[in-house]
């Protein structure tokens, strides 16, 4: 049913194709480098943008990985919606509503999912191949250390949603300096990153979220 | 004996061709595997439900599947264009949701959706767009909007600012609607419906509507890797009807002629050959024709009744000409000679076939009417007609010279040899049963289904692509009188299923409840609702100062003009338009005077059985395969062991009477038994599993192979125990009668039907089995035996 809900307010567009001949390098050796990160964190801002809105939402956020599963998500300041992941329990947590729904952990932000968004998947692959299964280059571009990537995903029900995702890293350092989703309504939703510091000491207790007296529920997936 | 006068002749001819033109007309096949399962189990009950409500008799599935997703969308897309411009033989061809193209449509959905749920829900969200909460509601939203990490709310609350849908989207319904019925996740297998453009009249009707569906898709089979399947209720009456058809005519005709083969190398006779199949066919023809008085419709199990009745009619005709070579007396004498051991083999093989009755499968019992009605015409024909042919003919042409078949099987040393072969026979198979233990038991569904089958392999497929390898989802079937009560019984169903679902024995369920109408709620609702229509103005310009945009409130403004449009509707309102019929094919049905709903639960391997007990009640029916075959495993056993004992003790009754001595009852008990543990060590060697039908094989020997046992018997007590005499009267008899059964059993082997086939296989080699024990065993048992008891004993 809620798929036929959200059809409502969806119109398909013919896929597109992607271009004959790409050079992938600089994206293979990007996937390559962050085997070798071990802890990220970074600000971003998201910047949400609806055909049915006249002006784009934007909210400050702050991302924090540490190898191998520990990842952190939040959005707002104070945060207004925290993602948070550790070994094989993850939450949705709403600090406002004190409201926490549990998740499958191996489904955050894989295509397809219904709770969570597809920048969650942090890394992004665990190489190559896993990559190429996920998603299909479309477009990919360099200038200077910037380079830019688009990709559509490979999974159909996701591909009926989404129409291309954009992400733009840099090449020297490996930091990733945006990721946007772009949906076949013309919606779109951008993170701009900034403040990446990579394999930096963590706060041990950043992937710890104190849940007393918060509303804790199973999400329906 | 048999003279009637001429005019009783005539007059019984002429009503006898009225029956068989009355019982002809009147056949049909009846493909429905359910009408093979004993119609008392309540498994059975909800699966026929099932398919009778929800199964879609003119919807053909066409399964399209390609290397990659793009070629897969593309022909699904052209093959749906192709068939839906076939006008006069395709109503529509569907290969994407009937929403996807306008998804408008769906409003009427939502709009009905509001007005069903309860009122506090509705009065709730009175209240967030009143005056005095609007502007909170839409900055709620559009903090949603801004936080959310849900792709689906993000996507629809932009088209909803005020939030109708999701309490709604929010339902259990909601949760279990991912997978798509058209497409697999991957993209690269999906479904076109097509529906034909009138109803089919009969399965050749059906069966030429799928070859021009075939020819028409033709061009799509394998180009850019593509594959096509095609499935669906027309495919699966037109295939399996024509296989039950070829079934039995290449069963009926290849026994006819191993028959004729068998006659011809043992007694070299063309005219009497002729005349004998011609007295099968008119035995086949007459059986069936009074099987059509009593059966209008013949299953897949029932159409196995032709060979088998061919091959056990046979043996009254063998033994009469056998007979009649050596008689020099009047036809009336031949025929009273004949009468009695005709009157014992008819006679408990028919009674064997008749307590197939006592079965609950309804096809097996079919099959054992259709045989016991063979049998019986078969032994009147064969005694009324073939007697005076073949004595007429012997008259004619002379004395009796024995063949060499003949000679060679009243020989010592065939004799000798064969008894030591079935020794070491019979000691292979205990040696099996030993090393290799009993053979295995299989009460799934496989021996219910054709063996092959197009539309079974395109619906495996589907299963396997659409369901993701969870398996067969277990069907909810919930029916009553009126709307209201079906959503009781729907709410009562719900809470079991929740239940089980944290017992751990369901993984997920869904049930037509959410879009089932509740009067009560709409009635409330639809004023309340309604009353909404005033405000859209208002609604509209909050929406617009809040930052959204015109488009942001059309779906919000439908809705509430579609729910002002049923003000004048009584309840129960259901929605109408084409998106919703489509969505509500599968989920609702009011047929034969009572409503149906469905629902689906997805069972954890393992724990079906608990189901079973777990949702229950009047007019709800959680079924499935799996839930299915535990029942069969514990009803069909028990009712076949019921049926063996009852038989045995018949048969043991009568021999007693027939024999009056111990030591011949003894011998038939103790060759009884010897049969059917070779029987065990046969299947185990050749890898037989026992199954709802071929179980039925053990009742079909005790009638019909212990013929065999039951003949050498009587001819040793006819012969005063003279093993070489009563070998010469009754051995070819046996062989020829044992030789021709397990043909006409053995060609059912090939039987597309599973079930059929195994009951073939079983009774085939329970036969020969039984046929070589009897003949090579039995004489030399019998005058060991009499040889220890009498001293000198008999020669």
């Amino acid at each position: 049913m809620r798929s036929l809900l959200i059809l409502l307010s969806l119109l398909v567009t013919s896929p597109a194709f992607a271009a004959d001949s790409l050079d992938l390098a600089p994206l293979k050796k990007w996937i390559t480098r962050q085997s070798d990160v071990r802890t990220v964190q970074a600000d971003f801002t998201q910047t949400r943008s609806f055909k049915a809105l006249k002006d784009p939402l934007a909210s400050p956020g702050h991302i924090y990985f540490s190898a191998p599963q520990s990842f952190r998500w939040e959005v707002g300041n104070p945060a207004k919606t925290v993602v948070l992941r550790k070994g094989d329990s993850a939450y949705l947590i709403q600090p406002t509503k004190k409201r926490a729904q549990r998740l499958a952990a191996a489904e955050l932000g894989q295509p397809g999912g219904t709770n969570s968004l597809p920048m969650m998947n942090f890394p992004l692959a665990k190489n190559f191949e896993d990559f190429n299964r996920q998603f299909q280059v479309q477009a990919i571009s360099v200038e200077g250390t910037h380079c830019h990537v688009e990709l559509q995903p490979r999974d159909q029900q996701t591909q009926k949603f989404l129409d291309v995702l954009k992400m733009d890293f840099d090449t020297a350092t490996g930091y990733l300096i945006a990721f946007e989703v772009r949906t076949r309504d013309g919606s779109m939703m951008r993170n701009d990153f900034s403040n990446v510091r990579f394999n930096a000491k963590l706060d041990a207790g950043v992937f710890d979220y104190d849940l007393t007296g918060y509303e804790v529920v199973d999400a329906k997936n | 004996m048999f003279h009637l006068p001429r005019v009783w002749k005539i007059a019984a001819g002429a009503a006898l061709l009225a029956c068989v033109v009355l019982g002809f007309s009147r056949i049909s096949f009846n493909v429905d595997i359910l009408r093979l399962l004993p119609t008392g189990l309540r498994q059975v009950q909800g699966l026929s439900r099932f398919l009778k409500y929800f199964s879609q008799p003119d919807e053909l599935i066409v399964t399209v599947e390609a290397p990659d997703a793009q070629a897969a969308e593309k022909a699904a897309d052209e093959i749906a264009a192709k068939l839906g411009g076939m006008t006069g033989e395709v109503k529509r061809a569907v290969a994407r949701p009937p929403w996807e193209k306008n998804p408008a449509q769906l409003t009427e959905l939502l709009a009905f959706l509001a007005i069903n749920q309860p009122p506090a829900d509705v009065q709730s969200l009175v209240a967030r767009v009143s005056p005095e909460q609007a502007k909170a509601t839409l900055q709620a939203t559009l903090e949603k909007l801004s936080d959310s990490v849900s792709p689906q709310e993000i996507g629809l609350l932009s088209y909803d600012p005020y939030d109708l849908a999701g309490p709604l989207a929010a339902t259990a319904l909601a949760s279990g609607a991912q997978q798509s019925e058209f497409a697999s996740a991957d993209g690269t297998f999906h479904l076109i419906y097509v529906q034909a453009a009138k109803p089919f009249d009969n399965y050749q009707d059906a069966g030429k509507w799928i070859e021009q569906i075939h020819r028409a898709t033709a061009p799509w089979q394998g180009r850019n890797g593509c594959k096509l399947g095609f499935t669906g209720e027309p495919a699966f009456v037109a295939s399996i009807s024509s296989s039950m058809q070829s079934d039995m005519q290449s069963s009926g005709i290849v026994t006819l002629l191993i028959i004729a083969l068998i006659f011809w190398v043992c007694y070299r006779r063309g005219w009497p050959l002729l005349e004998l199949q011609g007295m099968l066919l008119l035995i086949f023809v007459l059986t069936l024709a009074i099987a059509g008085l009593f059966f209008d419709q013949l299953t897949v199990i029932g159409v196995g009744c032709a060979a088998i009745m061919i091959g056990l009619c046979v043996d009254y005709g063998y033994f009469i000409y056998q007979r009649s070579q050596r008689h020099t007396g009047s036809l009336r004498e031949l025929q009273t000679q004949c009468l009695s051991y005709i009157v014992w083999t008819a006679g408990t093989t028919a009674a064997a076939f008749f307590a197939l009755n006592v079965s609950s499968l309804p096809g097996l019992s079919q099959l054992g009417n259709l045989v016991g009605i063979g049998v019986i015409v078969g032994a009147v024909v064969m005694l009324t007609v073939f007697a005076p042919l073949t004595l007429r003919r012997h008259q004619r042409v002379g004395g009796h010279t024995a063949s060499g078949v003949e000679r060679l099987v009243t020989s010592e040393g065939f004799n000798r040899v064969g008894a030591w072969l079935t020794l070491a026979m019979v000691a292979g198979f205990l040696g099996t049963l030993a090393v290799k233990g009993l053979p295995k038991t299989d009460f799934s569904a496989k021996p219910l289904q054709p063996r092959r089958s197009e539309a079974y392999t395109a619906l495996d497929r589907i299963s396997e692509k659409l369901l993701n390898g969870e398996g067969e989802p277990l069907s909810l079937v919930v029916e009553g009188d009126s709307v209201e009560t079906v959503r009781a019984r729907l709410v009562a169903a719900e809470t079991q299923l929740a239940a089980a679902q944290k017992r751990g024995e369901i993984r997920s369920f869904r049930t037509a409840l959410m879009l089932w109408p509740n009067a009560a709620n709409q009635q409330a609702n639809l004023p309340v609702l309604r009353s909404l229509v005033e405000h859209l103005p208002r609604l509209k310009q909050s929406v617009l100062d809040a930052g959204f945009t015109a488009e942001a409130f059309t779906l919000t403004e439908n809705v509430l003009r579609q729910i002002a449009a049923w003000s004048d509707k009584p309840a129960p309102i259901w929605p109408d338009n084409d998106a919703s019929r489509w969505i509500l094919r599968r989920l609702a049905k009011q047929a034969d005077g009572k409503w149906h709903a469905l629902g689906f639960a997805q069972p954890v391997a393992g724990r079906e059985e608990a189901l079973d007990q777990a949702v229950t009640g009047e007019g709800i029916y959680l079924t499935g395969w799996p839930l299915l075959t535990t029942e069969l495993r514990h009803v069909i056993p028990r009712e076949f062991a019921g049926a063996m004992i009852g038989i045995a003790v018949v048969v043991l009754g009568l021999l007693a009477l027939a024999f009056r001595e111990v030591r011949a009852l003894a011998i038939f008990v103790g060759a009884t038994a010897l049969v059917f543990v070779c029987l065990l060590g046969a299947m185990s060697l050749l890898g037989l599993k026992w199954n709802v039908f071929n179980l039925a094989a053990l009742l079909l020997l005790l009638g019909t192979g212990t013929d065999y046992s039951i003949l050498l018997l009587l001819a040793l007590r006819r012969n005063h125990g003279d093993v070489s005499a009563a070998r010469r009267e009754i051995s070819l008899v046996v062989c020829l009668c044992a030789c021709s059964a397990s043909a006409g059993f053995g060609t059912i082997s090939w039987a597309n039907h599973a079930g059929l086939a195994s009951l073939g296989q079983t009774c085939a080699l329970g036969l020969l089995i039984d046929a070589a024990i009897s003949v090579f065993l039995i004489p030399p048992a019998w005058a060991w035996l009499h040889r220890q008891l009498s001293g000198d004993g008999f020669r």
